[in-house]
């Protein structure tokens, strides 16, 4: 079997300030996945490392880091596509913690500022909420989103200023807004119409390159741009 | 927020040198410089029309020289670009449908070139009648 070599950056703040980079050799084949090769690094180098895991599979979102840069699943990345040395560090845009553990604060709040959930105004019944494919067809992929936040690690708006809702968030709630069950969207558009909504995005669409689960965050973002336009014309002729 | 033992590297000015993909999003926002020289040029020729018939040859003795050509080529060639990243953008922005079928993007990012190519058409078919 052969190996490749990690470059990962460590961040341990109880025994050194600044984060340094440290240099493991791991065994690997075709199958060897970046978080396969992060756990064996766990297990036989070095029980120090701390990163994030679940799924394995590409569904939890929650082993995200960058890989020479660029923002990646660990579980959905190999090892056989990556010639040389893998330069692997916490997601950017956000506060690390320890390794490459980040703390998402920020991006949860942003989610849950745009209310990701179905509002309707009929009372509760027992009765189902019917939808045709094609009304499904409208959110569906906006809403294949496993909140991973690779796409805040790679939107230097959302780099430059922390407050900008960003990309998941701003897509979550056009889905929700696309969804013919849900009644929510008057209560949504102040925040999409707010600067550091929807208008703070200058379609780098960097986002949407990264994005695991092929959601074109960057089109739901700048589809919310023309909602968000039509909104306030609409209440600048109400008065 | 950032607690005490956490750390956040700030973005450097230098951001966007750091992958091709940031580089051609700078290249398309840069597309606007070369476009307000050919702006000023326009707006210029219209001042100098009003002027009379003296500065008006000035005018056009300015914009002959190889240079202002030169520029004026290359806003030409920087418009071409916005316009390709635009197309290829505008129906990820706006997906049309008809009926309950969206139009393949493909579609819409032709229709846009054939309207270029139209526009034009059309212009070099006035200009050409008119001389
Ligand atoms: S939009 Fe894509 S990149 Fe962003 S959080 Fe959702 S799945 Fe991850
Ligand atoms: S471990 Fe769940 S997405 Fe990678």
């Amino acid at each position: 079997m052969s190996t490749k070599k990690l470059s990962i950056q460590r961040y341990l703040p109880e025994q050194e300030a600044t984060p340094y980079w440290q240099e493991f050799e791991v065994p690997f084949d075709d199958s060897t996945s970046l978080l396969d090769a992060l756990n064996y690094v766990k297990e036989e180098l070095d029980g120090t490392l701390s990163y994030r895991w679940s799924c394995r599979m590409a569904i939890c979102g929650s082993c995200g880091v960058m890989v020479n840069g660029i923002p990646k699943l660990g579980c959905k990345s190999f090892l056989r596509d990556y010639p040389d040395t893998l330069k692997i560090s916490a997601l950017s845009h956000f506060p690390v913690e320890k390794d490459l553990i980040v703390d998402m604060e920020v991006f949860l709040d942003h989610l849950a500022a745009v209310q990701p959930y179905l509002i309707t105004n009929a009372a509760e019944t027992d009765e189902p909420n019917r939808q045709t494919p094609a009304q499904l067809e409208k959110y569906k992929q906006f809403s294949d989103c496993i909140n991973c936040g690779l796409c805040y690690s790679a939107c230097p708006q959302f780099g430059l200023n922390q407050e900008f809702l960003g990309p998941a968030a701003l897509t979550l709630a056009h889905r929700y807004n696309l969804d013919s069950r849900d009644q929510g969207k008057q209560q949504r558009m102040p925040q999409l119409n707010r600067h550091e909504g929807v208008w703070s995005c200058t379609f780098v669409g960097f986002c949407s390159q990264v994005c695991p689960k092929n959601v074109d965050p960057a089109a739901a973002v700048n589809q919310g741009k023309v909602e968000s336009a039509k909104d306030m014309l609409i209440s600048l002729f109400k008065g | 927020m950032a607690k005490q033992s956490s750390y956040l590297p700030r973005l450097t000015r230098t951001w966007w040198l750091k992958h091709r993909y940031f580089k051609l999003y700078m290249a398309r926002e840069a597309t606007v410089l070369p476009l307000v020289f050919f702006i000023g040029c326009l707006l210029a020729g219209l001042y100098s029309l009003l002027q009379g018939t003296e500065s008006w040859a000035g005018w056009l003795a300015f914009m002959a020289h190889p240079l202002v050509i030169l520029l004026n080529c290359l806003a030409l060639a920087a418009s071409l670009f916005h316009a390709w990243t635009f197309f290829e953008l505008f129906p990820r922005v706006m997906p049309l449908r008809v009926g309950t079928r969206t139009i393949p993007a493909s579609f819409i990012v032709l229709g846009q070139w054939v309207g270029v190519v139209a526009v034009i058409a059309l212009f070099a078919w006035i200009l050409g009648s008119g001389s």
